[in-house]
């Protein structure tokens, strides 16, 4: 990591998605121990995971991670905190339909 | 991967998706590709500074701390978050338009925000290294988890698909403070119970209006958020510091009015929900206020006065100056860029004095723990 570039790497991750009634949940584990700071990218490589209703998929793939450069990370720590209001439900972000 | 899709919520791959049998149900029915097209669930995602949570040593309140594990663990709501005789048949095509957007639109930003929190509250027990901390975590994702499916399921009913495909897309890692993490989603919790049951007791008195059978489901649903929100009140009071620094206090306030003034502003652009449950927004807005602040100072050493006379008018000014910038934003040109200078100007202006109205004290009690009551 540079403080004004950027790095990108690959990591082999796990997704799961879970779409039963039970649980509605997404979640990437790293299978490499790879560990995100602020301001990093991930993006899960290949075509869109989609569970059917009422099932739960599980699929290997391949992550590609951009490091942010040192100064975005310094950027994303000093502001990353105003974006708390996106955990409530009535955040100020624009309408769910809108 | 799976095939035989009936539904778009199930395709493996975008074709399947739209070749799927619900599309023609969803344009017969009315909903608008406009909500089909959105439905794509988009969490954030946070990072935080896990070493220092990891350094949370929660003994100072082990008793306390035991017993609301010991009751999560016991998991009392395992079962009731399914369908049962209780589910009237909801009339979705008989729903006014409005109405209908509005709730829809309820829903899902109800589920993204379930979602989110289950996201992040599964990102700290997957970093953590403090088994009380990532035991306390992993039990909160359950239950977000849990009432996320539960909504997800409201929202089939509607003909409306829910799209987890977002983890192929880029996503950026934001970042928290943990203190900021407690604040934020000890409030969130918080006022989440008390908006909840302040539904559930109005419908209670008003079952005419209970348009939508989910909010019979809303007393048990509440008291998942509150004991998170006890969870995160237990864990602000191993660490002093976190509520009485006179720094922090002014994160309390700006937290307090930050949630309340979000609150009032989404609530509002609700009217049509709002009309259908009898409540006026007004009246909820405080009546949830009140609760809120009654609670909360269990741990905080302030209350918000939300009865100082400044308060319910700049709160209106707020609005205003939101929809204003709503509307500003649809505009292009000169108009578009004056629009939003005005509306963010008296916006910011407002938060400013709402922020400035002076609190009222309180000392939080010595046993921070507290039962659902409302």
């Amino acid at each position: 990591m540079g403080f004004f570039t950027r790095t990108t790497e690959t990591a082999p991750c796990t997704v799961e998605i879970s779409h039963k009634f039970e649980s509605l949940h997404a979640h990437v584990k790293f299978n490499n121990g790879a560990v995100i700071f602020p301001g990093d990218e991930v993006q899960v490589q290949g075509p869109e995971i989609m569970a059917p209703y009422g099932e739960i998929v599980s699929e290997d793939r391949i992550a590609t991670i951009t490091r942010a450069s040192g100064l975005e990370r310094l950027w994303t720590r000093m502001t990353g905190d105003l974006e708390f209001m996106e955990l409530c439900e009535f955040s100020f972000s624009e309408e769910a339909m809108s | 991967m799976n095939v035989h899709n009936t539904h778009s919520a199930d395709a493996s791959t975008v074709e399947e998706a739209l070749a799927a049998d619900n599309h023609n149900v969803v344009d017969s029915e009315g909903a608008t590709a406009l909500a089909m097209q959105n439905t794509l669930l988009t969490p954030r995602f946070y990072t935080t500074d896990f070493e220092e949570l990891d350094a949370i040593n929660v003994e100072p309140v082990r008793e306390d701390w035991d017993h609301l594990i010991a009751q999560m663990k016991a998991d009392p709501n395992k079962g009731h978050f399914k369908k049962n005789a209780d589910w009237d048949t909801v009339d979705w095509d008989g729903m006014e338009p409005t109405l209908k957007r509005e709730f829809i639109d309820f829903l899902i930003s109800s589920c993204t925000a379930e979602f989110s929190g289950c996201v992040l509250y599964k990102e700290m027990k997957r970093r953590g290294s403090n088994k009380d901390v990532t035991e306390l975590f992993q039990l909160m994702a359950r239950d977000e988890a849990r009432h996320a499916g539960f909504i997800n399921d409201a929202l089939r009913e509607a003909g409306i698909a829910v799209n987890l495909g977002f983890l192929t897309q880029k996503k950026k890692y934001t970042y928290f403070r943990p203190k900021f993490i407690y604040y934020a989603t000890y409030l969130s919790e918080k006022i989440g119970y008390a908006r909840y049951i302040t539904i559930f007791r109005h419908l209670e008195k008003h079952p005419e209006k209970r348009f939508h059978p989910i909010f019979k489901w809303f007393e048990e649903w509440c008291n998942d958020e509150f004991s998170h929100g006890e969870a995160f009140a237990l864990l602000m009071k191993t660490d002093p510091e976190l509520t009485e620094t006179w720094q922090n206090k002014l994160w309390i306030k700006f937290f307090l009015t930050a949630v309340f003034g979000t609150m009032y502003v989404r609530d509002h652009q609700r009217p049509a929900f709002h009309d259908a449950l009898g409540v006026d927004v007004d009246w909820y807005g405080q009546e949830v206020f009140r609760k809120t602040s009654d609670l909360s100072a269990q741990i905080f050493p302030m209350m918000l006065d939300i009865d100082h006379p400044k308060w319910l008018p700049t709160l209106k000014r707020l609005q205003k100056a939101n929809a204003d910038l709503a509307v500003a934003e649809k505009k292009t040109g000169l108009a578009r860029m004056l629009g939003k200078a005005s509306g963010t100007t008296r916006a910011a202006a407002a938060f400013v004095t709402l922020f400035m109205i002076p609190v009222v004290k309180s000392t939080p009690p010595e046993n921070v723990r507290m039962e659902p009551s409302y």
